[in-house]
Parts: C-alpha cells; structure tokens; sequence
C-alpha cells in the first residue's frame, strides 16, 4: 500500500506510509480481529442447518437458508423498514440542518454548550427515554389527557402502536446523529464564503442554495448515512413504540433467531439484508461523489 | 458572526429543544410520582430515591455501564479519528475497501453482530461474557461512526492550510498537531459524544456479551417488568442528568466553553 | 451458621465438582442406600468423607460442623435441610426472570446462609436460553429457571447436572404428582418451580359481556384493543385448541389450518405483548393473551380484571429450577433449591406473584385467594383437560417457526 498525501507536496516516502500506517492499521485490524472474523463465523453457519438436537450443523451445506429467506410475505416488513428508515432520515436532517446552522452561526460563545445541550438527552437510557415517549403517546397518556381536557377530542386517538409513534420515536432517537455530523461540516464554513454569495445573488435563500448548501453536503451526506443505516436495523423502537402491525424486517431476523433458535436461517436472511443494504448505500455514495461533491 | 437570526428559526430551535427535552420532563416528573406504575399523578415523594439508593442491582448496573462506555469511548474514538482522518487525507489502493469495512459493522443487524461476538468468545475463548467483552464489542460497532464523523470535516479542510504552516518553518508533525488537530478537534469531540450515547444505550449486542454481575443498565431496565421499576429508574436518569447538567454548569463558569472554536485557527493559545 | 473458614472447603467443593461431572447416577445411587440406613451427622459425614477419598487424590475434608442442621432448623419450618450441610461456596450465580420471585427471597437466602448471591436478569426466553447455551454449560451462572420443555434438549446436551436428592430433603415436599414429570423422570436434573394455565384476561369495564372461548378473541370489535402473547407456541396453540387440533401437531395440513385461522385475527392485535402486565395495567390492552400468575399481577392495579381458562382447551405449563453443569458453586445451588423448596419460602413466592407452586407442604401458607381461585389453581376434573406443550424436535420446530415469520411479517 502506498500512501501519498492529498496536498501533493513532496515527503519522504517512509515517512508517507508510516503516517498511513499509524493512521489506518490500528482501526482496521480491531474491526478485522473484532468483526470480521466473528462475521465469518456466521457467514458459515448461514450455509449450515440444524441438526436432530438443534445444533448447527455443516454436513450439508447450501444455499437453502438463503432461498427460504426470500419470501414474497416478507415484502411487506421489507417496505416497512424502509419507509420507516426514509422518513427518518428525511426529517432528521430537515430537523437537524437548521438547529445545526443556528447554533453555528447564532451560538456565538455558547455554541459547544448549546451543542451539548442537544446530546444531554441522550445520555440517560434510550429505554426509559422511549418508556417515556410512551406515557405521553398511550391512550390515556398526556397528549391524549390534554386533547380531551381541552376539549378536542372525546375519545383517546390511537397515537402508540401506530406508524405515527415509530417515526416520531425515531426521528427523535436518531436527531443526535444527523445534528452532529452536520454541525461539524456547517460550522467550518469560511463565511466569506457565505458573505460572498449574498452580493452575488439576489436573495439570501438563493445565496443558501448555491453557496452553503452545497459547501456543507460532505456533512449531509454523513448524516444521512449515520441515520438511515442504523434505521434500517433497528427494532427496537418499531417494537416498543409499534405494534402486531408494524414489524419491520430488522424484526423478522429476530424472531427467526429467538422463536426457532435458527440461526443459519436468521444469519441467511440478515446477511442478504446487509449486501442489499450495503449495495444500496455505495452505489448511493458514488453517484453522490460524482454528481455533488465533485471529488 | 453572531446576528441575529429571524424569529421563524429561533422559534424552530426553542420548539426542537422542547421536543428532545420532553421525555426528560416527563420521566422527571414521574420520578416523584407515588404511583408505582407511573400511569395517573397520584402524589408526591421521594420515596423512589431512598428505594434507589438501598437498590444495589441498579446503582451496579449503572456502574458497569459508566465503565464499559468510558472505555469504548476512549477505544473508538481513538480507532475511529485515526481511520477518519486516514481516509480522508491518504490514496491508497485500498481506500475503497476500507470504506466498506467501515460501513459494515452499520449494516449489520445487531443481532447478528451480538450472536457472532458470542459465539465468538465462548467457543473460541471460552470467555462467558465480562465488562471487557462488552467494551470490546462497543468499541467495534462506535469505530464507524467516530471514523464518518471525522472523516466529513477532515475531508473539507483546505490542505493548503497544513501547507502554509509547513512554508512557515513548522514541521510536519508540528504542522499537524497546531493546524490540522485543532481543526478537527470539533469532530473528533462529536465522534466521542455519538459513542458514549451509542454505548451508554446499547441493548442488543451487549445482551450478548454481559457475564454473571455485568448487567448493564441497558440491560436491567429492558430485563425489569416494565413500568415496575420505573419509578427507581426514572430517579437515576433525573440523577443522571442532575449530574451533568451541574458538570456542565461549573465547566461553563470555570470558561470551558469560551471562545469561538474556529478561533483556534487564528491564535491555537487560546484552544 | 453454617460455614466452615477452613480450607478444607475448597477441597471438598473440588472434589465434589470432580465427582459430579464424571458420575452423577452412581453417586445418587450410592448415596441413598447409604441414606437408606438412616443417615445421621456423624454417617453422614463418613460417607462424605469415604466417597471423596475414594474418588480423588486431595486430603479427606473434615466433618462440617453439626450446629449446621440446628441453625437451619431455627426458621419456622418442618422440614429437614441437608445434615450434615456441606459448606457451600460463598457466592451463588441465579439466572432469573424479573418480578419472577419473592421480594425477600434472595436476602433472606443470603442472610440465612452467608452467601452472597448475584441475581441476574433475562428479558426474555431466548436471551436466556442463548446464554446458557452459549457455551454449552450454562454461561457461567449455577441456577437458572428454564421451562420444562427444555430439560430433554438440555440434558441430552450436558447443560445441566443431575440434582443431589441428598442435599435437597425438601424435594419430599413436592406434591405426588410432581415427583416423577414426563419431562424429566424422578426429577433427576431439575426441580418444578411454579405451574400455570394459559388463558386471557380482561378489563370489564371496557368490555363488559361474556368472555368465555378462544373464539371471542377473534371478535371483530376488540380491533386495536386486544394483545396476544410474543411466544409462538402459545398462539398457535390457541388457534389449535378452536380447530380441535392438538397443539403439539406435527402434521403440516394442520399447521397450515391453524395459520390461516391466525391471519384472521392478525388485524384485531394491536401488541404481540412480551409485557402483558405493563401493557393491560397501562389501558392500551383492554383484553390480552396472558398466564394465570400475570392475571394475578394484574389485579392489583386492576381489581375488576377478570380471567378464563377457555372452553375449547388450554394449555399447563411449568418450569423448572436446575443446576447447570458449568456451575462454580454447585453446593450453594442445592442450597438455594433445597431453601425455595421450604414451605414457608415457596408459600412467600407463591403469595406475592400468584403463581402456584409444586410443593405440597406449602399448601396450607398460601393465601386462600389464590389458593381456592379456581383460576390460579384449578380442580382437578379441569387440570385434567388441560394440555401440556410437549418438547418438539427441531425439525418439527422448523414448521411452525416458518409458519410463525409469516404470520408476524
């Protein structure tokens, strides 16, 4: 591997793939050592089946797991995780850039507190935060108390075990990792920049699209991915804040895990989730690459 | 600059921060509630404070969590601002390979990141699960969002400006440490603070790496009859954000937050 | 007191742990003859002696002291503990549900016996069931509390260890119709811990009317207020019992019948509940899937909450206490099963989550709204037509858990 620094400028050539050592070895043989080869493992048992007594075995192995996992029933949990993980991301980023933007711009000596202020939430427990999430959500909960006190409603309007409750459950979760990624990409703007494309167009939303926006997309594009990703694997809020008719596939994989003990057939089905996932989310970032950030 | 902003945002950002506080309040609310099940306001007290500090189980749970998530914070950010800021600035061949392994732990359903750690140091260790096995797992899933994160700012930077300082007379690792590492500080600061939330919360894969006694608070909770122990549990989280909330207080008045980060460019003594 | 400091703990434990796992039946077999001849302190503590010696190399332990048995005794029970009481280790590992046992049990237990007992939680069955299996001996914990269906599986692998009747007398408590399960014969590996009915209960004020089938769980006008319980078994089970199919059916015409009948009802569930108690106490299920204890749970919050065994049939379950063969303090685990066997600990348990246990010489401790609640504790002539879910081999599994991601997706 050679390593030659983006700035072009001349340096020792050991001391160019010593810093590449230091800066890329450490990482990559944690995940190869950590991940990798714990993946593997499961890469092999997804291709095994189940013996008399329950146990994995490999006497024949085969792709059989991975055809069982492609059910036409299984569309239904597939679009929901999908949906789910979209409308997420869409809104957290909607959500995220202003309050990324204003802390940047209008925190002045606050701004890392305010930033903090935003992650305080997140440092108690995600369970009791969404346990909380339910007692204002339930039927009798406070919003539902406070519509029918106010006299807006009569009856208690099924807000938990709704789609409604898991985006909003979600998006709340996952509002951090948008806001993060893109404070850190707006808040480096030279704003020259910015003061520079205000006199060049004509109004001050011309000068956001043609000039911020596309200076802070490296911090969209991160965003989007820290959110979308993980939204897509998590069941946890779907199960919680949803309901019988709102499994996502994330879920899917579980019960064939917990119900059947079925782990090569809940490895097949995961591990094909994950290449489309993947798939998806390179063939994303290239075109990405290409048409935005332009290299 | 600090103008002001139009009203319309500022009323946006107080109505945001108002949402992402408002479990907060309720579950704060709820901690002094007499009611066990925390469904109607019955009363108040402070009962569940004195119960939650005769509950030895929670307060350990929540030791073994602060443990395990100081240790994956200080892992992956490490890893993880090493691997970003490599990245970013180096071609190599294996650059798009790299980025792979970085988005596959993301993709991976954690459940079968969980079982495959499991199997992974029963069968091959003979390990049964310990506050190190989950550290490690943590630090192997907060890598890559540590990495992304950095990766982002380091790649917007203006390598012209590590130059100039090296024109100036600085040497390279001087060049870094005083241009580059200020810079990228902010990120680097984020990555930590997404890896404390990721580990501090996780339930799944460390479910599948906790041994006898190294029950995280996580775990606890999602193990406890549900809205049976709240109350005690609703008291630690007010604890918890009493705690750092008077952290950042003092940190506040003791200057920790003064100055415009992007200061440090032009005078890094003020860092 | 019955702790010994000397170190002829370790000795003894060693060789205990020795001799159990290389031969546990011919010990028993061993043992209770010996016992037969009427086993006092002093017997009692030869034949400890003689047995280790014979089976290792270490030094032969000393005699625990014979107050053992006196302290014992001091708690207002009948019934015999271990003499001698082995020492037990100074630390016990449980594997437990929440809320699954008697507030003051595992203090009193460690007060009583000096050892400190590190009570660990699932959430659920699967998680417990992957831990213990994880490394095929338990995941390092000594007792945990499966149900009964997995005792063949775990035997056949070794996860478990045979139990030592000599340092469990109380399993004489158990009722006689406990004392040999289809399960586990002779009880050699486990010991029953609590026994229910599966049913659904619900809240009359929301639903006034008559609740008596399975087939009301498929009404129409329970849409968005109803739960059914996250465990597959039980489900397809109450669909089977509507068919007058057997829930432990094989065939896959059959299955494909209960599936269907399921479909129906899938639109009414709001929840697949892993909390039915949470879930109908919190009003977002005003009819819910559930176990006869849970019922119980729930009436303390909502007294009116009644419960059904349907009509069509329903199904008995149990679970089990065992000792798992990787367990580091086996002597304190038979300590710990021998104390729940008490009748006045097992009658706390029993009393405070509702659930009835095995142990005929409770009877008389446990509260009479329990007790004679034919709910919680029905007659004989209704036990009788209750089912019992019986283990299926992972083939036959495989059919419903297919069937069961179908349903759910």
């Amino acid at each position: 591997m050679t390593a030659a620094p983006a700035s072009g400028r001349d340096r020792p050539a050991i001391l160019g793939r010593l810093a590449g050592a230091v800066l890329l070895v450490p990482g990559v043989v944690w995940l190869a050592a950590f991940f990798l080869v714990p993946l593997a493992i499961m890469v092999v048992i997804s291709f095994g089946a189940l013996d008399a007594n329950g146990h994995v075995t490999l006497a024949n192995p085969g792709f059989q797991n991975y055809q069982d996992a492609l059910q036409p029933e299984y569309v239904r949990v597939v679009w929901n995780s999908l949906y789910y993980a979209l409308v997420t991301t869409i809104l957290s980023i909607a959500i995220g850039y202003p309050i990324a933007y204003w802390i940047s711009r209008y925190g002045g000596r606050r701004k890392v507190l305010l930033l903090i202020l935003v992650m305080l939430p997140f440092w108690t427990s995600y369970l009791i935060r969404t346990y909380a999430w339910m007692i204002i959500l339930r039927d009798n909960g406070i919003v539902n108390s406070a519509l029918q006190a106010v006299g807006l409603t009569n009856e208690p309007i099924e807000i938990l075990n709704t789609d409604f409750a898991v985006i909003l459950g979600m998006t709340y979760g996952f509002l951090p990792f948008a806001i993060l990624p893109l404070y850190v990409s707006i808040d480096r703007l030279d704003e020259h920049l910015v003061q520079a494309g205000r006199d060049l167009y004509a109004s001050g939303s011309q000068a956001f699209i043609h000039v911020t926006l596309p200076l802070t997309m490296p911090g969209i594009v991160a965003a989007a991915l820290l959110t979308f990703i993980p939204a897509l694997g998590d069941f946890v809020t779907p199960d919680l804040l949803g309901g019988a008719q709102t499994t996502t596939i994330a879920k899917i994989v579980q019960v064939i895990f917990t119900s059947g003990r079925d782990w090569p057939g809940g490895s097949a089905l995961g591990f094909l989730l994950m290449i489309v996932t993947l798939g998806g989310t390179l063939a994303a970032l290239r075109t990405l690459r290409r048409e935005v950030l332009a290299g | 600059m600090t103008g002001r902003s139009s009203r319309w945002l500022t009323a946006f950002v107080i109505a945001i921060y108002a949402f992402l506080f408002a479990p907060i309040v309720v579950l704060i609310i709820f901690s002094f509630d007499v009611s066990k099940r925390t469904f109607i306001w019955l009363g108040f007290t402070t009962d569940w404070y004195g119960r939650l500090f005769a509950n030895q189980d929670l307060q350990d749970a929540l030791w073994v969590t602060i443990q395990v998530a100081a240790i994956a914070v200080v892992g992956s950010t490490i890893l993880g601002s090493l691997l970003g800021l490599g990245l970013a600035r180096l071609r190599f061949r294996g650059a798009g390979a790299t980025e792979t392994l970085l988005l596959l732990p993301m993709v991976t359903p954690e459940i079968i990141m969980g079982i495959s750690l499991l199997v992974f140091f029963a069968q091959l260790f003979n390990l049964n699960g310990s506050i190190g096995q989950i550290a490690i797992a943590h630090v192997t899933f907060c890598i890559s969002y540590v990495a992304i994160t950095v990766r982002a700012r380091a790649a917007g930077l203006n390598p012209s400006l590590e130059e100039a300082a090296r024109d100036l007379g600085a040497s390279a690792i001087g060049a870094f440490r005083h241009v580059t590492l200020p810079l990228l500080a902010p990120a680097v600061a984020a990555g930590a603070m997404l890896a404390f939330a990721l580990s501090f919360d996780d339930l799944i894969v460390t479910s599948f790496n906790a041994g006898v006694g190294s029950t995280t608070l996580p775990i606890f909770i999602y193990s406890s009859i549900k809205f049976g122990v709240t109350p005690q549990i609703n008291a630690i989280s007010t604890i918890i954000v009493a705690v750092v909330s008077i952290a950042l207080f003092v940190a506040w008045r003791l200057g920790a937050f003064r100055g415009d980060l992007r200061n440090v460019v032009t005078d890094p003594e003020a860092a | 007191m019955s702790r010994q400091s000397k170190p002829v703990v370790v000795p003894f434990d060693e060789a205990l742990q020795r001799y159990l796992t290389v031969s546990g039946i011919s010990r028993r077999q061993f043992i209770s003859r010996i016992a037969a001849l009427g086993a006092v302190a002093a017997i009692g503590g030869i034949v400890e002696a003689c047995v280790s010696a014979a089976q290792s190399p270490s030094p032969l332990p000393a005699t625990p002291a014979p107050t053992a048995a006196g302290a014992a005794t001091a708690v207002a029970t009948a019934t015999p503990v271990p003499t001698p009481i082995p020492s037990p280790e100074a630390e016990l590992f449980v594997y437990n549900w929440d809320g699954y046992i008697g507030s003051n049990t595992v203090s009193d237990f460690s007060k009583k016996y000096g050892i400190k007992v590190t009570y660990d939680k699932f959430p659920d069955e699967p998680t417990q069931i992957a831990k213990l299996q994880s490394d095929g001996k338990g995941g390092g914990y000594d007792v945990s509390y499966p149900a009964s269906t997995w005792l063949p599986s775990f035997v056949a692998d070794g996860i478990v260890q045979p139990i030592q009747p000599s340092l469990v007398p109380n399993l004489a408590n158990l009722a006689p119709e406990w004392q040999n399960p289809g399960y586990d014969p002779n009880n050699a590996h486990s010991v029953p811990n609590y026994w229910w009915t599966t049913g659904y209960a619900w809240d009359p004020a929301k639903l006034p009317g008559q609740y008596s089938a399975w087939a009301d769980l498929w009404n129409p006008n329970l849409k968005g207020h109803l739960g059914m319980l996250d465990d597959m078994r039980e489900v397809f089970a109450t669909a089977a019992f509507q068919l007058g199919l057997s829930p432990n059916t094989v065939d896959e015409g059959e299955l494909d019948q209960i599936l269907a009948k399921l479909e129906v009802q899938k639109p009414l569930v709001r929840i697949w509940t892993d909390d039915d108690i949470g879930d109908f106490e919190s009003g977002q299920l005003w009819i819910t899937h559930c176990w006869s204890g849970d019922w119980y749970q729930m009436t303390s919050d909502k007294p009116n909450a009644q419960y059904v065994i349907p009509s069509e049939g329903s199904i008995r379950g149990n679970d089990t206490m065992v000792i798992l063969s990787g367990a580091k303090h086996p002597i304190a685990a038979h300590l710990w099963i021998n104390y729940n066997l008490d009748p006045q600990v097992s009658a706390n348990n029993t009393n405070e989550i509702g659930y009835m246990g095995p142990n005929a010489a409770a009877l008389p401790l446990i509260d009479p709204t329990i007790k004679n609640d034919p709910r919680l504790n029905p007659p004989d002539s209704v036990k009788a037509k209750l089912v019992e879910l019986a283990y299926l081999a992972p083939a036959d599994l495989d059919k419903y858990t297919k069937r069961w991601q179908l349903l759910r997706a």
